[in-house]
């Protein structure tokens, strides 16, 4: 029982985690409908930048996190800028432009490789507390990862709801041709919602960096995830990924009583799949 | 000289990769993203029992080539109800499974180590162990499943994938079975790329799992895009550029590492530069046009005489809350054209999908020659004499005019793969006696001079001309045409009208959903007016016309 619980707790983390690479996902899939499989070594370069700050530069933890989301925001609005908008100006159809995701994913990845080397790179000892809560061992990087995405969906969705900008890129996942015929400048939109979305998942890959490290390869297993989330919750919804992430950490956890941990991955496999046949809009789509 | 050699046996296997890669993704356009585990599955499949138990060539192959045609399968289930994003997410979800699976099956796959030693091909007694000797054997392999991939891809089934790309229901609609389509497409391209595994794995004599990651899948894209979706010549111009290309970067001095790294930054750059300059590929698609050349004389086109009326009885379909038919009670009578109107939503495309399998009803039963139709697929109802159109036309516009009724022609031999691999005299002839026929369609509907052409190049008239034949050449004997005329100039209309009296003359059963009461009143010997799911009125169009009620809902 307390195995289980303790697993619980943990899957709630990953979930987390896997919430927030959702959401960051979907905001920017449901808003410019381009699979971005670049999200991958965006993200990747996020925990670099923060690592960089950290490491090489010798700043606060705090101001490092921050370069690491302003470096995801940049280099998420570039991607869009520099290789999928002229695509899109072109009119080229949605598959053309998940090709070329491709082959960005493909080319960051490497890059960054060639960059900053294959070991994995780690920030000097961060503060880490254990709580001791009952038979639950919960570390201080473990409930900053449920922490971060409390904060980060309430202030989304916040700003979503509340402000003009936020409603109109609400709108835009609706419906993008219809937000784009009742003159919202999609354009625009599309640039905030890879550079939102980007930061967004910098913060996981901040927090991955502190507890992991990071690694040249950590974003293809983040995008695939962060997709599998978006599936599992149902693609057009932002409350579907933060659900599927959550589902997805779970499972993958509870899953761990019965079955070895290298199959973890498998797991979410599984999940993609039953969710695909029983239910292929999604746990929470709609229509 | 072994390391030219060496580069050449690599290009051998890729062209074998990139080729089946390709009739997956260019011709079925299935976005499967799971070809390096197919490639993975059949070089493992050798390692284990050649390197193991001893077996010797081909025996694992051929055992490679079985286990690899059902993963194939297996990954195929999926794709038969989801296509686009989802279709790749899941190919990419077992890609991934499949280098777990490598990695941690430890026991059959020797985990992280992988497996070494694997015994080198014999034969006529010359042991394959160098570049130069396995060269002759890599040809050949690549040249038969070249031969097997340009096989499929050249037959009437080839066609009828590129169809299935173009538009699924549209394919279901001329009577082709898509899953069935699906599953064989995904069988052949696996079991082709465990070909190509197989010779690997007895080549390098070692096999490990991270040579069969997404990264491969990827680099092997690369040359079916720089190469041409769509066109198997293509991907071997795609192989030898994507192979030989990086060796050029062996006169660079680097060390091995960076240089693995620049040589995958350089196809991902490859992949976004060619997308942008020239998405179609080195060697687009060639419109197939040329291929055929039509025997000069033509046969009739045949008129089916229709025997018996198509119902619906008490036929009823709900979407959540909404009840789109409620209780449809319709007759569609054989010989003559019945007219489908009522007003917008009135459920009128409902009732079609319902007759045609598209839809099932929640309720009710749609009967043909007396037996029930319920439960049966589109194609099996295409096959039992009943076809529809669309109201959105859903042609293959990357077909041309003559294609687009070609794969419509019913029951041909070539849609079987044993049929196009054991007897390719048969599917010959046949299609030449098909050639004909479909030549004969379109002199009928008048867009014979235009056979060659793409169906994207066809004037708007032409295109509902072309929809008219494509039905025709189904060889259904009840036609249910969805809009057949509307969006007409009045001239544009003058000109496709009477083909559809021709029609109404020759005694074909035809149904016609339609606005312009003028041409209800001119091809209808009957009308049945719906609305709200609902037949209100049947009669005459005079009769329907008269009637206040009708004409104040009809204009509301």
């Amino acid at each position: 029982m307390d195995l289980l619980a303790q697993l619980v707790v943990n899957g709630l983390v990953n979930g987390s985690h896997y919430a927030l690479l959702g959401l960051a996902f979907a905001l920017i899939f449901g808003t410019t409908r381009i699979t971005h499989f670049a999200f991958g070594p965006v993200y990747a370069l996020s925990a670099y930048g923060c690592w960089f700050a950290a490491a090489q530069l010798a700043a606060p933890l705090w101001l490092a996190v921050v370069a690491g989301i302003a470096t995801g925001a940049v280099a998420g609005a570039l991607t869009y800028l520099v290789v999928y908008r002229p695509f899109e100006r072109t009119g080229s159809p949605p598959l053309v432009i998940l090709i070329a995701s491709l082959g960005l994913l493909i080319l960051l990845e490497n890059a960054i490789g060639i960059v900053f080397g294959t070991d994995t790179k780690v920030v000097p000892a961060a503060p880490s507390g254990v709580f001791l809560w009952g038979p639950l061992v919960v570390t201080s990087a473990q409930l900053a990862q449920i922490a971060a995405l409390v904060i980060i969906a309430a202030a989304l969705g916040a700003y979503l709801t509340r402000t003009r900008f936020g409603k109109a890129v609400l709108a835009m996942t609706d419906n993008p041709e219809m937000a784009r015929v009742i003159g919202i400048d999609t354009r625009r939109l599309s640039v905030v919602a890879f550079a939102l979305g980007s930061a967004i998942a910098a913060v996981p890959a901040c927090l991955i960096l502190v507890k992991d490290g990071a690694t040249a390869h950590m974003g293809f297993i983040a995008v695939f995830m962060a997709f599998v989330a978006v599936v599992v919750g149902g693609v057009g919804s932002l409350r579907g990924a933060v659900a599927g992430g959550l589902a997805l950490g779970l499972v993958e956890s509870t899953g761990m009583v019965k079955i070895p941990t290298e199959w973890q991955n498998s797991i979410a496999f599984i999940l993609l799949f039953v969710v695909l046949l029983v239910r292929p809009r999604g746990l929470f789509g709609g229509r | 000289m072994d390391y030219v050699l060496h580069v050449l046996v690599m290009v051998s296997l890729y062209a074998i990769l990139a080729s089946s890669f390709n009739l997956l993704i260019g011709y079925a356009g299935l976005f499967a993203l799971s070809h390096a585990a197919f490639f993975g599955v059949g070089a493992y499949a050798t390692a284990i029992l050649a390197a193991k138990y001893g077996i010797t060539f081909p025996w694992p192959l051929l055992a490679g080539v079985v286990v690899t045609a059902v993963l194939g399968i297996v990954i195929a289930l999926p794709a038969l109800r989801i296509g686009g994003d989802y279709l790749v997410i899941v190919t990419l979800a077992l890609q991934i499974i499949v280098t777990a699976v490598l990695l941690n099956w430890t026991d059959l796959t020797g985990g992280t180590d992988g497996i070494r030693a694997i015994p080198r091909i014999e034969m006529f007694g010359v042991k394959l162990d160098t570049p130069g000797r396995f060269l002759p054997l890599a040809l050949a392999a690549a040249a038969a499943c070249f031969w097997i991939a340009w096989r499929l891809g050249a037959s009437p089934f080839g066609r009828a994938l590129k169809a299935m790309r173009e538009n699924e229901a549209a394919t279901q609609a001329v009577g082709k079975n898509i899953v069935a389509m699906k599953l064989s497409v995904f069988a052949i391209a696996a079991a082709l790329a465990s070909v190509a595994g197989s010779l690997y794995a007895h080549y390098v004599t070692f096999v490990s799992a991270e040579g069969f990651t997404v990264e491969l899948t990827i680099y092997l894209l690369a040359m079916v895009i720089v190469g041409g979706t769509g066109n198997l010549v293509g991907s071997l111009v795609g192989a030898v550029i994507l192979a030989v290309l990086p060796e050029l970067l062996k006169f660079i001095d680097m060390p091995s590492d960076i240089a693995d790294k620049v040589r995958q930054m350089l196809y991902g750059l490859l992949l976004i530069v060619m997308l942008r300059l020239r998405p179609q590929g080195l060697l687009p698609e060639s419109a197939s046009a040329h291929h055929y050349r039509a025997p000069p004389e033509r046969p009739p086109v045949d008129t089916p005489v229709a025997a018996a009326a198509l119902e619906g009885n008490g036929l009823e379909r709900h979407f959540g809350g909404i009840t789109a038919v409620a209780g449809l009670d319709i007759t569609i009578e054989p010989g003559r054209i019945t007219g489908l109107i009522g007003p917008n939503g009135a459920g009128k495309t409902t009732a079609f999908n319902l007759l045609t399998g598209f839809l099932q009803p929640d309720r009710g039963e749609v009967r043909y020659r007396g037996r029930s139709l319920n439960g049966l697929k589109p194609h099996q109802i295409v096959d039992r004499g009943v076809a529809r159109s669309f109201q959105d036309l859903k042609l293959f516009t990357a077909l041309t005019v003559l294609e687009n009724v070609l794969v419509a022609l019913p029951r041909q031999r070539g849609d079987h793969l044993a049929f196009v691999y054991f007897t390719p005299w048969l599917v010959r002839r046949e299609e030449r006696d098909n050639l004909a026929r479909a030549m004969a369609i379109l002199e009928f509907v008048g867009l014979d001079a235009r056979a060659g052409d793409l169906a994207a190049d066809l004037s708007f008239a032409e295109e509902k001309l072309l929809v008219v034949a494509r039905l025709l050449a189904t060889g259904a004997e009840v036609l249910l045409f969805d809009e057949p005329l509307s969006g007409l100039a009045p001239n544009a209309l003058a000109k496709v009208l009477p083909l559809f009296k021709r029609l109404a003359q020759s005694g074909r059963t035809l149904c016609i959903i339609e606005h312009n009461l003028d041409v209800i009143r001119e091809l209808c010997a009957r009308v049945v007016f719906l609305d709200e799911g609902r037949k209100l009125a049947e009669g005459t169009s005079e009769q329907l016309m008269r009637d206040p009620e009708l004409s104040e809902r009809y204009f509301k």
